[in-house]
């Protein structure tokens, strides 16, 4: 069963990683890494990917003549995508597994981020 | 360049299940028939939808590294129900997509104008940092 492991934030909480250090930053990269290294050597690795600034995300509607209408107004609290992990596992435990090593990944100073983690399951392929 | 286009929904038990069989049937069809025609344009790289939002669960690390799991969000939440990424030659292509996507028909075959949040696809870490 494949999941969807979502790290999320605000647009405020992205722009306070700007201030970690250069040593803080490497060893975050570092450690979300080795799991996907693990994760590979497991075969439970389908796909990562991180997301550009929240700064940088707009919001597109089609109006009646199908012309995009193009907004990057969203509300202070929004949760934006940072990034994600696919992962294919045996079960929703698994799942929750992995997802508490992305949240245990070092914040600035080297203590685990603790960040919560969105788990979601794919929605069965329709026939 | 490569865009993520999301398909977000507020609340939890708005599901599309709702709809009268026919809207439902049309919609899904108006899907199908935009991933065909972004598969043969060769701008698909991924589509995916998700499960419903009342099977969502939250995790954290507890100190000992094991996940401590949560299944209760603030009722503003927005759940992703669904993606496209599209490797696309700019973003005003992105945006025209998702246009396309937004108005997708709804109850009565009515557009239902759906605000689609599009994001640009990072590119991966620079060598140093790895």
């Amino acid at each position: 069963m494949k999941y969807i492991l979502l790290m999320t934030g605000t647009k405020a909480g992205v722009e306070s990683y700007h201030a970690w250090s250069r040593k803080d930053v490497e060893a975050h990269m570092a450690a979300l890494l080795r799991l996907s290294k693990e994760l590979t050597a497991s075969g439970e690795f389908v796909a990562t990917q991180g997301l550009s600034e929240p700064s940088e995300a707009k919001l597109v509607r089609g109006e009646k003549d199908g012309i995009p209408v193009t907004d990057g107004v969203f509300p202070e609290a929004k949760e934006f995508l940072l990034g994600y992990w696919i992962v294919d596992v045996e079960s929703p435990e698994r799942a929750y597994q992995i997802a508490a090593k992305i949240s245990a990944a070092p914040d600035a100073g080297g203590v685990p981020t603790n960040m919560p983690i969105e788990v979601r399951r794919f929605a069965t392929p329709r026939t | 360049m490569k865009y993520m286009m999301m398909m977000n929904t507020m609340k939890v038990g708005q599901g599309v299940p709702a709809w009268p069989k026919k809207d439902l049937q049309a919609h899904i069809a108006f899907m199908r028939k935009f991933a065909k025609e972004l598969a043969e344009s060769g701008e698909l790289v991924a589509a995916e939808g998700l499960a419903f939002p009342d099977q969502a669960k939250l995790v954290r690390a507890g100190k000992d590294g094991l996940p401590i799991t949560d299944g209760v969000f603030p009722e503003s939440k927005e759940f992703l129900a669904g993606y496209w990424i599209v490797d696309v030659d700019s973003p005003e292509r992105a945006y025209a997509l998702a246009a396309r996507v937004s108005a997708a028909p709804g109850i009565g075959g009515e557009p239902l104008n759906m605000p689609i949040e599009v994001r640009q696809v990072m590119s991966a870490p620079p060598p140093e940092m790895l």
